[in-house]
């Protein structure tokens, strides 16, 4: 079919009405905005392709073309989907394409031109049909985006200047720290759905305490001089990004997420941690610990432990005493591509895995290593208790 | 009232026909003039002359007024098959001869069309006051299509008194030696058809063919390509209409393998001018203008209706302009509408013709 540019538009608009909808009753159903995202996606970048390729490239357009013009689309789609962090299951959301796909093809082939006489004769336009398309896609867009804004939580702003906590959050909110703004004594988290971002925490039993809560999010939050976890989390699902943690000498922790392996993947990444006993502890959960920066802390640096299952990598470990990165209690562990340097041995102990190792797998735990850089340890890599080691393929 | 008027109830007319019933006009507000009932008749005598077998049209080649479904999906359900579908969005399907005369009696069947033509040969159309005299006792019609078909086979000058031609659409066998003149798709269709019937074949041809598997662009089907030769000025529109009608058929080994083995084992070869041949077959396609067609000359004539060399100046929806007002359609289909549409003279180009005619119907109704 030779398509004109209109007909291109109309035909995509019109054929992407009984997609949307099904995206915004699977939506519905999931209770997640994906499925309206990913239609959205897919729409910009077809008719991006429509506009900006197609109609230049192709002065008619067999039907077989469909199939690789498809595959670009998909792979497009994906990407973009990537770049805006739309969080979409990949198995529901090929899913979704690969029927909208169909669809758009069973009505250009036999539904739009059953519906107008004309259709091929006028390059797939659809007449007054067209904008009326327009229409309901500008609609359905826009009732979907007004219903998650009017779902967006409500935001908090935590003025500059020290307040007395702890702050206690029971209701899915944005809490946002002005610059200079700072509780002192800890926030808690109890509700799904909270954002913290900026803002600084000082002591406190534990800085930031998550717990019973998903889709937690904090967001470049200080925390300094907590008594025993800069952020504690149990039984939660949360995202840690570009936090910075201070800790006191003692038992201490940066970031403790334990319990949690029924809770989906917790995320630590960018983080900047100094101290304490323990750096990043993941126990019992799945996690990918990623780009952090771990120093000076006096027992292990990073650590996965009991039957934890996640990704260590691009870490990097300077001046641990004891250990560096560990692999623990039955744990499987992806370490890759951390630099682990100036690991020392602890002679106040006779512990073997004190010793000032970079990196350990411990009790039948299973560590795969790929590209990691180790420099000026006390010991490189070891096993113990009936721990693996392997490279990764 | 019968509203609308159909003279010529060829092919053209049969989609016109289908067309309007589909968009609403009552069947008998209707009135079909042609002598032989059968839409595919004289289409049937020509295929079976040059023993075709397979349409050049794609799928798009079926008389539905609606491109879905056409005659892959038709083929592959009989054949519960997806190969007709497959090798539809390819482009390569192409129904079989059989297959679209069985389409074309089940469509006059189920539509009523025997009830709507008159046996009746029209001979002028007479403009009047909010209508057209077709025929004398038929009353005023408001809309009138006039789907003629081709004026007649076209045979060179030089060779319209040899008592060794015939011409490819009319019946014929083929002797030991044949002189195929033309260079399109029914002389390369001869060529095939005299090799098999185990005859020498000479091919004598002005240029040489264009090798394209339609007779024009195929953005020219569509308004993308439709809408740029629909601008263009007369002489550049002229220069494009005789391209287009310049010798072609369709690429492909199924073409080429025959005739390169043909030529060399010396049964195939070229040459530029007849020579002592048994039998001369003129694969030289239609005579071409509206002066060849009687109603037609005589519309011009009377009316001075606009032309540009054989070609009537109908407007981009093929009616024409002088005699069609806001109460009346004079409107062309097939191969005199080439000036709106190139590919006039096929099952689409019919259907250009129709729409275009429906909406006018439509837009003028009166009861």
């Amino acid at each position: 079919m030779s398509y004109t540019l209109r007909g291109r538009v109309d035909s995509r608009l019109a054929a992407a009405l009984l997609p949307l909808l099904a995206a915004c009753v699977l939506a519905a159903l999931v209770h997640a905005w994906w499925p309206v995202e990913l239609a959205g996606l897919m729409l910009g970048v077809g008719l991006a392709l429509d506009v900006l390729v197609y109609d230049r490239v192709l002065d008619y357009q067999p039907g077989w073309l469909a199939v690789p013009l498809g595959v670009l689309e998909l792979l497009l789609t994906l990407a973009a989907a990537d770049g805006f962090s739309v969080r979409a299951p990949l198995g529901p959301a090929l899913a979704f394409y690969g029927g909208s796909w169909l669809v758009a093809q069973a009505l250009g082939h036999a539904g739009f031109p059953l519906l107008r006489l004309s259709y091929a004769e006028d390059g797939g336009e659809l007449g007054s049909s067209g904008p009326g398309a327009a229409a309901l896609v500008a609609v359905a867009f826009a009732a979907a985006g007004g219903i998650a804004w009017a779902k967006l939580p409500p935001t908090v702003h935590l003025a500059q200047g020290v307040h007395r906590g702890p702050l206690v959050i029971t209701r899915r909110e944005n809490l946002v720290g002005e610059r200079g703004a700072v509780v002192r004594g800890g926030i808690v988290v109890r509700a799904d759905g909270v954002t913290v971002r900026n803002g600084s925490v000082l002591g406190g039993e534990n800085g930031i305490d998550v717990e019973e809560a998903r889709h937690v999010v904090l967001d470049h939050v200080t925390v300094a001089g907590a008594a025993l976890d800069g952020i504690h989390v149990r039984r939660s699902q949360v995202t840690i990004r570009g936090c910075v943690i201070d800790s006191p000498a003692g038992w201490t922790q940066g970031i403790d997420l334990s319990f949690n392996a029924d809770k989906g993947m917790s995320m630590v990444e960018g983080c900047t941690i100094v101290g304490g006993r323990q750096g990043i502890v993941i126990d019992s959960s799945g996690a990918v610990v990623s780009g952090n920066r771990v120093s000076a802390t006096s027992l292990q640096a990073i650590t996965m432990t009991e039957m934890s299952m996640g990704t260590i990598e691009r870490n990097e470990v300077v001046g641990a005493l004891g250990a560096g990165i560990v692999c623990d209690d039955q744990s499987e562990c992806m370490i890759e591509r951390n630099r682990v340097s100036g690991t020392r041995a602890d002679s106040s102990t006779d512990a073997l895995s004190q010793k000032g190792y970079g990196i350990i797998s411990n009790y039948k735990a299973t560590a795969e290593l790929a590209d990691n850089e180790l420099l000026g340890n006390a010991r490189g890599v070891t096993t113990f208790a009936g721990a693996v080691v392997t490279d990764a393929p | 009232m019968t509203q609308v008027a159909i003279v010529g109830g060829g092919l053209a007319g049969f989609v016109s026909y289908l067309t309007l019933v589909h968009g609403g006009v009552q069947p008998d507000e209707i009135a079909v003039f042609d002598p032989d009932p059968d839409p595919a008749a004289i289409w049937r005598r020509r295929a079976a002359a040059i023993r075709q077998r397979a349409m050049r049209s794609e799928s798009d080649g079926h008389c539905l007024p609606t491109s879905f479904p056409g005659l892959a999906v038709r083929d592959a359900v009989r054949r519960r098959s997806p190969v007709p579908l497959v090798r539809s969005v390819c482009d390569r399907y192409h129904p079989s001869v059989d297959l679209f005369l069985e389409h074309v009696a089940e469509l006059r069947e189920q539509s009523g069309w025997d009830e709507r033509v008159r046996r009746e040969r029209v001979e002028r159309v007479l403009p009047t006051e909010g209508g057209f005299f077709v025929l004398e006792g038929h009353g005023v019609f408001r809309h009138v299509l006039l789907a003629l078909g081709h004026p007649g086979l076209a045979l060179p000058e030089e060779l319209a008194d040899d008592p060794r031609v015939v011409h490819a659409y009319e019946p014929h066998e083929y002797s030991e030696e044949v002189t195929v003149v033309g260079a399109g798709m029914a002389a390369a269709t001869e060529w095939l058809n005299a090799l098999a019937a185990g005859s020498r074949v000479v091919s004598v041809r002005r240029r040489e063919p264009a090798r394209r598997p339609l007779n024009v662009e195929r953005e020219l089907f569509s308004r993308r390509g439709l809408a740029g030769f629909q601008r263009t000025g007369r002489s550049e529109r002229v220069a494009l209409l005789r391209r287009f009608g310049e010798p072609s058929y369709p690429p492909g080994p199924a073409w080429d393998r025959p005739l390169d083995q043909a030529a060399a084992d010396g049964r195939f070869r070229i040459e530029p001018t007849v020579n002592g041949s048994v039998q001369v077959i003129c694969a030289t396609g239609f005579r071409r203008g509206w002066m060849h067609d009687a109603l037609l000359a005589d519309l011009v004539a009377r009316h001075r209706l606009d032309t540009e060399l054989g070609w009537i100046v109908v407007a981009d929806d093929c009616s024409v302009p002088a005699l069609t007002d806001e109460t009346r359609t004079l409107a062309l289909a097939g191969a005199p509408a080439q000036w709106a549409y190139p590919a006039a003279d096929t099952l689409v180009g019919a259907k250009y013709a129709a729409r275009a005619f429906l909406r006018r119907v439509r837009r003028c109704r009166t009861r």
